[in-house]
C-alpha cells in the first residue's frame, strides 16, 4: 500500500505541476492575443483592404489546389479562387492521379484544353502527364500527374507556378473574397521580410455559400462540429497569435497559407515522406533562415478567413486527430536537434519545448490526469482532495479558457452574430471536459502510439461537399 | 506538496466566471447598440440617399435635413460619399463631397482624432484623406505632435500628399519613420507629376527604400518624360537600382535606341541580362537579334528562356530560331529554343 501511496502522490504532483504550467502559458498567450486584437477594435478594415487592391501595390500569387478524388468540392474551390479580390493570380489545379472523375469534372466545367508548357524542375516530382489551360479563365491551369501524395502535387504546382509567391489551398476549402489580400498584407508591407504567412481557418459547416462565397454564418446543429469550432477559436487565441508575434510559429495551416517560392524551393519544397508536410515546410524554412542568419519571419494572420469542412462523425474526427498528432510527432522527432540548440534562437528555446511539452506530451499527461481522478475516487480517503483539485484545474483549463475565447471572438470579430449561437457555444464549452476533451486526448495518444510503432495512416476524409450541406446542416 | 486548496480554486473559478458573465452582459448591450446604430443608418440612407444624389449630380438644393446628426448618420453619409468616390470620376462631384465633408463631417473627425481607441483615430485619418477635408489640416499637424503610431503617421503623410504636397516633401525628407517600399509607392502614386518630378530631382538624398519606390512609381506612371530620368539611373553603382530602372523602362515600353542597353548584355548579373532580353521586345529584331542570340546561349535558364520568347514574338522570330537550331552547338540553348517553338506553335 505504501508504494501505491507514493506513486499516487508522485503522479498527482506531476500532473498538477504540469496543469499549472499549461494554464500559465495559456494565460500569457491569451493576454498577448488580447492586446494585439484589442488594438484594432473599431477599425474599419475595408479601407485597408482597398488600399492593396491594385496590382501596383501587391505581389502576384500562384494559387495551388492539390486534388485527389475531390470531384465534389473542387469546382466550388476554384470558383472561390476566381472570386478572390486580388489583382494578379494564377490558379493551378493539380490532379494527383485521382481515381474518381476529378479530372473530367474540371476539364468539362472550365473548358480545359491541353497546352504545351516548359516546366522548370526546381523540385523533383512524379511524372506530369499533361497540362491544360482553361478557355474561359486564361489564368486557370490544370495539371494531370501520377499519384504521389499531396506534398508531391504541391511540388508540381510550385514547379509550374510563374509567380514569386504561392498559396496552397486544400481541395475542399472555400476562401473569403478578401482572404488573399489580408494574408498577403504582412508580406507586401514587409518588403519580403515575411517569407510565409498563414491565415485563420474557420469551419464551413453551417455557413451558407453560393458559387464559392460565404454570405451567412450560422452555427451548425452537430455538437461535434460546434466543439471543433470552439477548439479552433481557442487554438487561435491561445497559441497562434502570441507565437506569431515573436516569430515562433511552427504550424501554419496547410488549408490556407502563402509562401515565398524562393525560400520554399531552397528549403526543398514539401517533404513527400512525412505526414504533416505543411509543418515540415515551415520548420525547414525556419531552420534555413536561422542557418543562413537571415532576419526573415513567418507570420500567422488573424483575420483572413479560409473556410474548411470539419469532420461530422466521431470516426472521421478520430482519424484526423490521430493523423495530426502523428504528423506533429514525426516533424518534432525529425528536427529534435533543434530543441534547446542556441543556433536556432527562440525557435529552439521556446517553440520546440512548447510543442514537445504542451502539444505533444500534453495528451499523455492530461489523460493520466483523467485516469487519476477516476482511480482516486475509487481509492477514497486523502485522494479525494487531490482529485477535486485536479478536476478544478481541468475546469479552468477546459471550461474557462474556452468560454473566454468564445466571448472574446464574439466581441472582436463577431463571426457568429446571432445571440442564440453565442449562448449555444458558451453552454457547450461547459461540457467540453466531460466528453470532447477526453475523446480527443485518447485519439492523440493513439497518434503517439502509431508514431512509436511507425504505422502510417493517411486518414482520407470523406467529403460531402460544403455547398451541398447548405440544406443538410 | 503543492499548496492548492479546494476553496482557493473554487473562489478563483467563481471570480473568473463572474468576469465572464459581466463580459457576456456587455456583449449583449453592445449588440443591441449595434442593432440600433445599423437601424438609424439604414433609415438615413433610405430617406436621404436620393437627395444626396440629386445634390451631387443634378445641382439640386441642399436641404438642412440632410445634415448628419450623430454617429449613425455620419456613417450613412460616409457610405454615400465613399461609394461615389470609388465609382465615379467627376471633379465637380469630388469638390462637392470635399465641401460637404468640410462643412458637416469635420467636427466629428476632429473629435475622433482625440479618441483613446487607435481604430477610431485611424478611421478618422482615412476619411480625412478620402474626402480631402483640408480644413482639418491644422488638426492633423497638431495630431502629429502627439505620440502616434507608425500607421497613423503614414496616414498623415498620405493626407499631406493629397492636401499640401510641400509639407509632404518636407516630411519625407525628415524621415521620422521608415516604411517599406510598397508603402512609399502607395504615397508616391498619389502625387501630381510636378511634385513627383521634385522627388526625382532629390533622388540621391533619399534612403534606398524611397529610391526604389520612386523608380517603381515612375514605371507605373508610364510617362515619357521620365524615360531620361530612368536612363540616367542605369549608370548607378547599385545593381538593384539598375535592375529596377531597366524594369521601369520595360514597363513604359518605348525603346528609341538600343545602344544604351548593349553593355548590359554582358553584365555579370543575370537579372540585368534578363531585363535586357525583355526590353529588346520593343525594338526591331533586325537590330537586336545578334544580342538576343548571345543571350539564347546564356548560362542562366531564365535569360535563355526570355531571349527565346522575345525572338519568337516577332513575325520572323520562329524562322530565326529554326535557323539557330541548324547551326548552334549549345545543347541547352537548342532545347530551350525547341521548346519555345513547340509552345509557340502549340498555342497558336
Amino acid at each position: 500500500m505504501k508504494i501505491l501511496d507514493y506513486l499516487m502522490m508522485f503522479f498527482s504532483e506531476l500532473i498538477i505541476l504540469y496543469m499549472l504550467f499549461v494554464i500559465m502559458s495559456y494565460c500569457i498567450m491569451f493576454i498577448v492575443a488580447l492586446l494585439d486584437i484589442q488594438r484594432r477594435y473599431r477599425l474599419d478594415p475595408s479601407e485597408y483592404d482597398d488600399a492593396h487592391i491594385d496590382a501596383f501595390y501587391s505581389k502576384p500569387v500562384s494559387l495551388l489546389v492539390p486534388a485527389y478524388n475531390e470531384e465534389i468540392g473542387v469546382v466550388d474551390t476554384v470558383y472561390s479562387l476566381l472570386n478572390l479580390r486580388y489583382p494578379q493570380t494564377e490558379i493551378i489545379i493539380i490532379n494527383d492521379g485521382s481515381t474518381d472523375r476529378t479530372l473530367q469534372t474540371v476539364i468539362e466545367h472550365f473548358k480545359m484544353k491541353p497546352v504545351q508548357q516548359i516546366i522548370r524542375v526546381n523540385i523533383p516530382t512524379k511524372q506530369v502527364k499533361q497540362i491544360y489551360q482553361s478557355e474561359i479563365y486564361q489564368n486557370c491551369i490544370l495539371v494531370d500527374k501520377d499519384n504521389g501524395g499531396k506534398a508531391d502535387a504541391l511540388n508540381v504546382g510550385i514547379n509550374i507556378s510563374q509567380y514569386p509567391y504561392f498559396c496552397s489551398i486544400d481541395g475542399d476549402s472555400i476562401l473569403d473574397e478578401k482572404s488573399l489580400l489580408r494574408v498577403m498584407k504582412p508580406i507586401i508591407l514587409s518588403d519580403g521580410e515575411v517569407v510565409a504567412a498563414g491565415g485563420n481557418v474557420r469551419i464551413a459547416n453551417g455557413a451558407k455559400m453560393q458559387l464559392g462565397s460565404v454570405y451567412e454564418t450560422n452555427l451548425p446543429k452537430n455538437y461535434l462540429v460546434v466543439m471543433q469550432i470552439i477548439e479552433y477559436l481557442r487554438a487561435f487565441l491561445m497559441g497562434r497569435i502570441a507565437l506569431s508575434k515573436f516569430n515562433l510559429v511552427l504550424i501554419i495551416s496547410g488549408a490556407f497559407s502563402v509562401f515565398s517560392k524562393k525560400w520554399a524551393v531552397e528549403a526543398g519544397g514539401y517533404s513527400t515522406n512525412i505526414i504533416g508536410e505543411d509543418m515540415e515546410l515551415v520548420v525547414n524554412i525556419h531552420r534555413l533562415l536561422k542557418e543562413k542568419k537571415e532576419k526573415k519571419r513567418i507570420e500567422f494572420v488573424p483575420d483572413p478567413v479560409c473556410w474548411t469542412e470539419a469532420p461530422q462523425t466521431v470516426g472521421v474526427l478520430r482519424r484526423q486527430r490521430r493523423r495530426w498528432h502523428q504528423g506533429l510527432m514525426e516533424s518534432l522527432w525529425k528536427h529534435k536537434k533543434m530543441t534547446f540548440n542556441p543556433r536556432y534562437g527562440l525557435i529552439g528555446f521556446i517553440s520546440f519545448p512548447y510543442f514537445w511539452l504542451i502539444e505533444c506530451l500534453g495528451p499523455v499527461i492530461e489523460l493520466a490526469g483523467y485516469l487519476y481522478i477516476i482511480i482516486a475516487f475509487f481509492l477514497g480517503g486523502i485522494y479525494y482532495e487531490m482529485a477535486v483539485v485536479l478536476l478544478l484545474l481541468f475546469v479552468i483549463y477546459g471550461v474557462i479558457f474556452s468560454v473566454a475565447s468564445v466571448l472574446f471572438e464574439a466581441w472582436s470579430m463577431n463571426t457568429y452574430p446571432s445571440m442564440r449561437d453565442l449562448f449555444r457555444m458558451t453552454i457547450l464549452s461547459f461540457t467540453e471536459i466531460f466528453w470532447y476533451r477526453p475523446l480527443t486526448l485518447v485519439w492523440r495518444c493513439e497518434g503517439l502510439v502509431r508514431f512509436l510503432f511507425g504505422k502510417s495512416d493517411w486518414g482520407n476524409m470523406k467529403r460531402v461537399g460544403i455547398a451541398k450541406k447548405e440544406n443538410s446542416v | 506538496m503543492i499548496e492548492l486548496s479546494i476553496p482557493f480554486l473554487l473562489s478563483a473559478i467563481l471570480v473568473m466566471l463572474t468576469v465572464l458573465a459581466v463580459f457576456i452582459v456587455y456583449i449583449l448591450f453592445q449588440r443591441s447598440r449595434e442593432v440600433r446604430f445599423n437601424k438609424a443608418r439604414a433609415v438615413y440612407l433610405q430617406t436621404y440617399s436620393q437627395a444626396w444624389y440629386a445634390f451631387l449630380f443634378q445641382d439640386a438644393e441642399f436641404s438642412i435635413a440632410m445634415i448628419p446628426r450623430g454617429k449613425a448618420q455620419v456613417a450613412a453619409v460616409e457610405e454615400i460619399f465613399s461609394s461615389y468616390l470609388k465609382n465615379v470620376i467627376n471633379a465637380e462631384v469630388t469638390n462637392k463631397i470635399q465641401n460637404s465633408a468640410n462643412q458637416y463631417l469635420k467636427k466629428f473627425y476632429a473629435k475622433d482624432l482625440t479618441s483613446r481607441f487607435w481604430g477610431v483615430r485611424m478611421n478618422a485619418l482615412y476619411r480625412i484623406a478620402d474626402f480631402r477635408i483640408n480644413e482639418l489640416l491644422d488638426e492633423a499637424l497638431q495630431f502629429e505632435q502627439k505620440k502616434i503610431s507608425k500607421e497613423e503617421y503614414f496616414q498623415l503623410l498620405k493626407i499631406y500628399s493629397i492636401l499640401q504636397p510641400e509639407i509632404f516633401l518636407k516630411k519625407i525628407k525628415e524621415a521620422r519613420t521608415r516604411y517599406s517600399e510598397s508603402e512609399y509607392r502607395r504615397l508616391f502614386i498619389l502625387l501630381s507629376d510636378d511634385v513627383f518630378n521634385q522627388m526625382f530631382d532629390d533622388f540621391y538624398n533619399n534612403e534606398q527604400n524611397i529610391q526604389l519606390a520612386i523608380i517603381d512609381t515612375t514605371a507605373v506612371k508610364r510617362n515619357m518624360q521620365f524615360i531620361e530620368n530612368l536612363k540616367r539611373l542605369l549608370n548607378d553603382e547599385s545593381d538593384e537600382i539598375k535592375i529596377r530602372a531597366l524594369k521601369g523602362l520595360y514597363e513604359i515600353g518605348i525603346v528609341d535606341e538600343i545602344d544604351t542597353y548593349i553593355p548590359f548584355v554582358t553584365s555579370n548579373v543575370w537579372e540585368i541580362r534578363l531585363m535586357v532580353a525583355k526590353i529588346f521586345k520593343y525594338a526591331p529584331l533586325t537590330y537586336t537579334y545578334p544580342y538576343l542570340e548571345q543571350l539564347l546561349q546564356d548560362e542562366n535558364w531564365w535569360v535563355r528562356s526570355q531571349a527565346a520568347k522575345t525572338i519568337a514574338e516577332e513575325r520572323e522570330g520562329v524562322a530565326k530560331l529554326q535557323q539557330f537550331i541548324a547551326h548552334a552547338d549549345d545543347q541547352y540553348a537548342i532545347e530551350m529554343v525547341q521548346e519555345t517553338i513547340v509552345r509557340k506553335q502549340g498555342n497558336r
